[in-house]
């Protein structure tokens, strides 16, 4: 287990690296560097050559990928070219924002979307399929709806019509009570998609399982349908959720983004928008790399769950 | 009419049991008013082809059946109290504690994210009101019981770390653990090589005697039935057409069906000069069973009166009970048995259409972190020859190498090392000819592929040469327009024979050919064969596990075990005088169907499981598993030598 992770690791630092290299030269094809688009329209030529100059945009590419490389390792993430705040501490701020909604989404995904898409597994075994067909023509509706659509008759019925959740206002941490009233439409707005997908998911692995002879050993030997259903069924049908899971975390992410912009959330999506719209190469730049890091970790994570899930996974 | 045992106190009664499935098109009747009677402590053997209704019967007793099967009607009386009649929740607490169940896959029949203790010691514990270190000494003592070695540690391992005969073992651990007092059995050797199987029967026949249960064994191989059973009952389209001792249904079976299943089986005394005998056409269609006697269409001994009349279990001699209008059933009309046709235009000549000479195939596993690599030696130095117009057999237990010389022999794998020379072509009939079959192409598009492929003829030509091939193996025209979902599994396997003979080729390889066919089925393949054989003068490479087979079909056997051949030679030979002791023990461990025999054979089953073919041993590889084996056979490994006048057996001490 621990030279998997361990082997793994290797894997994910080498993914990253790759990521990093990537966006950096990525972002210096596109035409125009971060000087013109930090003095704009009005600034002389020779002002903007200094501004380069001090930039170390005129050094020679590599010598410049070194430097950013060097910073990066060292969390010295420079400053905004917009505002002239540090980088690190406005993604720092971001972070926990964003990350709480993701996680109550998946919580609140999994506590439902089991246990429903196993009952209704259950009952298409049985051939009752009336929840099965229930579940199906939910999620069908569910995926035919954009998440900008839903999130804004989610505010108009909710915040606007019932008032029940504050449309928008301040954000933080400091008072869990608020925050949470905060993210609870942007939370709901993002589960709504996700447990229709991961319902239906575990309706299909469930339903597969449930026909295995193992199954049918467990009812042999005298276990309760509960026993049967979410002891042997459910725990081997858990490997293919659990990677679902895992990329439906990729989803979820560009999810938040349009959540944010649309409830006006502080999070890392807002951060984004912001930063293309105006063109802040230093901010985009790390929140790139930032979200690849995610990604990466949630399928190292994933991978590493998979495993534990499985004693058969080897590598 | 229900048939009374009179052993001793009866201990289950199945009165009129009916098992439904209800399909899209139609309502399948599995059990057809199924009544029988098991006393304590006996054995009884339910024997009949798929789809005969055993399985969904003994499924039926205990409710296990799944959607959209279910129980239609009838009484399931265990101790007189009715289980057909109980909620769920009772007859949980007979399932596993008063009926223990051993299913037929072992490779699928256990939780695979389980360890074998969490699937052993609830059971225990909540049957027996067991602590749960004492369930778990329970259990290393039944793990210990069916040989399991060093059960103690064995007990958390997880089922895919275990051999397929292991984990049939710990099912059975499983089942007699909680001290049920019927054990159900539903094919637990069919996916067993020759050897384990003949290790698990005895072990089971064994330990139910030991705790005095009743054992219900399901099973289509007759032979096995001969081994154990005290009763046996026979099914055909989900009723019992005969039931009765063991002894006078071997001796004299009065029952159409029984009689015909029993004389296309191979015989062991070897009289290769006769067709086997063969149950014409298929099955009835369970969904549309037509009235009066399911088996009259195969029947040669039908009446009008079977047409109108369903005949229900009457009285006959020997203590038996048959469901026939026609009393005696075959013997009515005594058959002879047909010659086999004789090789007509070439002899088994000198010239040899195989030649193998140190055929060596490893297979290489890499790890990245590690820099010992792994080897598996699949074939590990094989010379073997065939003859024009000869038939190899080739026989060993699963892991043997006899499925990758196969595949070498077509050029589907490149050897390490070694030489093989055909003269002419080799084409190959696979085990599972549906699997090996384009479903979405046509029968007749399927026998022309290699010609096509060939760019043989034109277009007509081709055509004519596939209605020639479809004449030869007698398959009818009509099914050239079908797909393969539409034929029955033993249509396909001549499907599969005529496109191997498409090209002419000079050798055929058959990988188990027959095993995935019913009994029934099986006949009508190797007459084919054996005629094709005959007829066509083409040499064949025979693989199978089969041993009775082999020996009806093959001019000359070579045992293989771990990717050597240890025995070579006339099949007679081989079979009647063994020399190696591998090849004994498998000839042991074949079931004779034959009650009276299989009381008087040695029943010392093969000890233990083929070594992993990942580290053989230094000196010879059958040592470890061998009776006879000394201090010279574990360092020096013996070679491939002649003893008598036409046998080579691989052994220090053949003689």
């Amino acid at each position: 287990m621990l030279d998997y992770a361990l082997k793994k690791s290797v894997q994910l630092v080498v993914t990253i690296f790759g990521v990093v290299t990537l966006v950096f030269f990525t972002l210096r094809l596109i035409p125009g560097d971060a000087a013109s688009a930090m003095a704009g329209d009005t600034m002389s030529g020779e002002a903007l050559e200094l501004l380069r100059e001090q930039m170390g945009l005129n050094e020679p590419i590599l010598a410049q990928y070194a430097a950013y490389l060097r910073d990066l390792v060292t969390l010295d993430l420079g400053q905004t070219i917009t505002t002239r705040l540090p980088v690190a501490e406005m993604i720092g701020k971001a972070i926990p924002v964003t990350l709480s909604i993701a996680v109550l989404t998946i919580v609140l995904t999994v506590i439902i979307s089991i246990p429903l898409g196993t009952v209704a597994a259950y009952m298409a075994h049985k051939g009752r399929a009336r929840l099965d067909n229930l579940l199906t023509g939910f999620a069908m509706i569910v995926d035919l709806m954009p998440s900008f659509w839903t999130a804004l008759v989610f505010l108009l019925l909710f915040s606007l019509t019932l008032g029940w959740f504050p449309a928008s206002g301040m954000v933080s941490l400091d008072d869990p009570a608020v925050f949470l009233s905060r993210i609870a439409l942007p939370v709901l707005v993002l589960s709504v998609t996700q447990i229709a997908t991961m319902a239906r998911i575990t309706r299909t692995s469930v339903l597969e399982i449930l026909s295995e002879d193992y199954v049918r050993t467990a009812r042999a030997m005298g276990w309760s349908e509960f026993r049967v259903l979410f002891r042997h069924a459910l725990k081997n049908a858990a490997l293919p959720i659990a990677t679902v899971i895992g990329l439906s975390f990729g989803n979820l992410l560009n999810g938040t983004v349009i959540v944010e912009f649309i409830f006006t959330i502080p999070g890392i999506g807002n951060l984004l928008i912001n930063g293309i719209n105006s063109r802040d190469y230093q901010l985009v730049q790390t929140l790139i790399v930032f979200y690849a890091l995610l990604f990466v970790t949630i399928n190292f994570i994933t991978d590493i769950v998979y495993r534990a899930l499985d004693p058969r996974v080897t590598f | 009419m229900t048939y009374q045992s009179d052993v001793a106190a009866t201990l289950l009664e199945v009165r009129d049991l009916r098992t439904e499935f209800d399909t899209r098109t139609g309502t399948v009747t599995a059990v057809d008013g199924v009544s029988f009677s098991v006393a304590k402590g006996e054995r009884i053997a339910i024997v009949g082809e798929s789809g005969s209704g055993k399985s969904a019967m003994a499924m039926s007793l205990l409710r296990l059946l799944a959607h959209p099967g279910r129980v239609a009607g009838g009484q399931v009386l265990l101790d007189g109290r009715d289980l057909a009649g109980l909620s769920e929740r009772a007859l949980n607490a007979i399932r596993g504690r008063e009926v223990g169940t051993v299913f037929q896959d072992p490779m699928s029949s256990l939780d695979p994210v389980m360890k074998v203790s969490r699937q052993m010691v609830r059971p225990i514990m909540r049957n027996l009101g067991l602590g749960r270190d004492d369930a778990r000494t329970e259990a290393i003592r039944w793990l210990d019981k069916v040989g399991i070695p060093d059960a103690a540690r064995r007990i958390d391992a997880y089922p895919f770390e275990m051999s397929g005969g292991m984990r049939q073992r710990v099912m059975i651990a499983m089942a007699l653990s909680c001290r049920p007092r019927l054990v159900i059995a539903d094919e637990p050797t069919t996916a067993l090589d020759v050897t384990i199987q003949a290790q698990i029967v005895a072990m089971l026949k064994d330990l139910t005697a030991e705790a005095g249960a009743a054992m219900m064994f399901i099973t289509h191989d007759l032979g096995l039935v001969a081994r154990f059973a005290h009763n046996v009952a026979v099914m055909y389209a989900g009723r019992i057409v005969e039931f009765g001792p063991v002894g006078a249904i071997f001796a004299a079976p009065q029952h159409p069906y029984t009689q015909s299943l029993l004389r296309t089986i191979p015989s062991v005394d070897g009289l290769r000069n006769t067709r086997l005998a063969q149950i014409p056409g298929l099955p009835p269609d369970m969904r549309r069973k037509p009235a009066g006697c399911a088996f009259r269409a195969r029947c040669a001994v039908a009446t009008d009166r079977c047409a109108r009349d369903l005949p229900e279990l009457g009285p006959r001699p020997g203590g038996l009970a048959a469901a026939c209008w026609v009393e005696g059933g075959l013997t009515a009309a005594p058959v002879r048995p047909e010659p086999r046709r004789k090789p007509a235009r070439i002899a088994p000549g000198k010239r040899m259409t195989v030649e193998i000479n140190n055929l060596v195939k490893h297979f290489e596993g890499r790890s990245l972190l590690s820099k010992n690599r792994s080897v598996v030696r699949a074939v590990n130095g094989v010379n073997l020859r065939v003859r024009n117009g000869e038939t190899l057999g080739i026989v060993g237990e699963s892991g043997c190498g006899k499925s990758t010389l196969a595949r070498l022999l077509l050029g589907l794998e490149q050897a390490t090392s070694g030489e093989i020379f055909i003269e002419g072509l080799a084409q190959m009939i696979f085990q599972d000819p549906f699997s090996s079959f384009n479903p979405k192409m046509r029968i007749a598009g399927i026998i022309e592929e290699p010609l096509a492929v060939q760019r043989w003829g034109d277009r007509a030509e081709r055509a004519a040469r596939v209605e020639d091939l479809v004449a030869k193996v007698g398959l009818d025209p009509s099914h050239l327009d079908r797909y393969p979902s539409q034929l029955s599994g033993g249509q396909r396997q001549r499907v599969a024979v005529a496109r191997a003979l498409a090209l002419n080729p000079s050798v055929v390889v058959a990988d188990e050919p027959t095993s995935a066919l019913d009994v029934s089925v099986r006949a009508q393949i190797i007459n084919l064969l054996a005629d094709l054989k005959a007829d066509l003068g083409i040499s064949f490479v025979f693989i199978s596990h089969d041993l009775l087979t082999v020996r009806y079909i093959a001019d000359r056997i070579a045992v293989m075990y771990l990717g050597e051949v240890v025995e070579y030679g006339p099949a007679e030979d081989v079979f009647d005088r063994p020399v190696h002791p591998y090849t004994r023990a498998l000839i042991d461990a074949v079931p004779i169907p034959d009650p009276k025999l299989e009381a008087g054979r040695s029943n010392a089953p093969l000890k233990g499981d083929l070594p992993s073919p990942l580290d053989l041993p230094e000196g010879c590889a059958f040592a470890a598993r061998c009776p006879m084996a000394s201090d010279l056979c574990r360092t020096e490994k013996p070679v491939l030598k002649k003893h008598r006048t036409s046998q080579e057996a691989a052994c220090h001490y053949a003689n």
